[in-house]
């Protein structure tokens, strides 16, 4: 009686194994990007980028050879000067791209933008234009690209720590951030946004 | 002999009166009570307000976590070279403990609309029984006549 008591019960358990299992997943869920996210680490996370970029354009809005030229200077704002020699691994165009758009935006042409990482894109239209290939489009012929003014340049380095006992993990990440004079080399305008953050969590960054 | 007993006791109880408590001293019932709400229009006019909040140009602790933990001292605005507003906030943590807050601020123009995108959250650090000041300044100059600043407390 008792054998085929538990015959009965494998062969129902048996038999639940191969049913769907008809539930809901765990959902994706969106987070504000300019707040601590559920997964943390002590690398730079969205909420820095946001934090950072938006400090800089508020900054370099109140910076008076920027912002407040008697002509609109031509800037240059990528990644090409800005060095990313930290331990935290990030694209920096995610920093230099937020950061262009955003002032662009907000400086309702007290500043003028020029996308040196289009010149190619430029060069090729304007030769083809020139050849004949394709007409001259509605805009008046330049005689040459914009040049820049001022160029943004920068910097993210960073300080570690670690403990081998707890495994408790410690960065101070720095970031600089500055404005160069495209003829003189002078450095009209800088910010700096710093953090530290120290944790157990093994968060990878990718 | 009790004489002698009583002199220690006496002197214990002087040394105890003189240990003070490290300043700032908050009084959070006064700091409370300077706190003045105001209705905000109805829908339409005549219409009962629907909302009661912190006036315009002032901190508004939007954290039922620090609001007995935290207060703010200052706060005032200026023009920039190039016009745009800077808000200063002097936040004072009135606890023995560390304290991580962040603010963001939203201005607003003539109208009191909302004159361009809200600031991003931004940290400030506050050591145990110690003041940090918030900075932050307007994207724009024309658009930013009043502002409002929301604290609360972070990791």
């Amino acid at each position: 009686m008792r054998r085929s008591l538990i015959f009965v019960a494998a062969a129902l358990s048996l038999a639940g194994c191969n049913t769907v299992q008809n539930a809901a997943g765990t959902p994706t869920t969106y987070n504000d990007p300019g707040a601590l996210g559920p997964v943390k680490g002590v690398g730079i996370e969205s909420q820095d980028v946001v934090g950072m970029t938006d400090q800089m354009i508020r900054d370099m809005l109140a910076e008076p050879r920027l912002a407040n030229a008697q002509l609109a200077p031509n800037v240059i704002i990528d990644a090409e000067y800005f060095a990313n020699e930290s331990t935290s691994r990030i694209n920096k165009n995610t920093i230099t791209d937020r950061l262009r758009v955003g002032l662009n935006r907000a400086a309702q042409g007290r500043m003028n933008f020029v996308g040196r990482h289009y010149a190619g894109m430029v060069t090729s239209e304007r030769k083809i234009k020139r050849a004949g290939i394709a007409d001259k489009g509605s805009l008046p012929e330049a005689l040459a690209q914009k040049g820049g003014d001022y160029r943004l340049g920068g910097r993210i380095t960073s300080l570690d720590s670690w403990d081998p006992k707890s495994g408790m993990m410690s960065r101070f990440t720095q970031i600089v951030f500055e404005m160069v004079d495209l003829e003189t080399g002078e450095i009209v305008w800088t910010g700096l946004y710093d953090f530290s953050k120290s944790g157990q969590d093994a968060v990878i960054y990718r | 002999m009790n004489k002698v007993r009583l002199v220690p006791l006496v002197l214990a109880l002087a040394g105890c009166a003189q240990v003070q408590e490290p300043a700032p001293v908050c009084n959070m019932a006064a700091i409370n009570s300077q706190r003045q709400l105001i209705a905000l229009p109805g829908l339409a006019p005549g219409d009962p307000s629907p909302v009661i909040e912190m006036p315009l140009n002032s901190v508004s602790i939007v954290d039922p976590k620090i609001i007995n933990k935290v207060y703010v001292r200052q706060v005032g605005a200026r023009r920039t070279a190039t016009g745009t507003v800077e808000v200063t906030a002097q936040v004072i943590n009135c606890t023995d403990f560390p304290l991580n807050a962040e603010a963001r601020t939203q201005f607003y123009d003539q109208m009191q609309a909302p004159g361009e995108p809200v600031s991003a959250w931004k940290r400030v650090s506050l050591p145990a029984r110690t003041s940090n000041t918030y900075r932050e300044s307007s994207m724009g100059s024309r658009n930013a006549a009043y502002y409002m600043v929301e604290l609360r407390e972070t990791r």
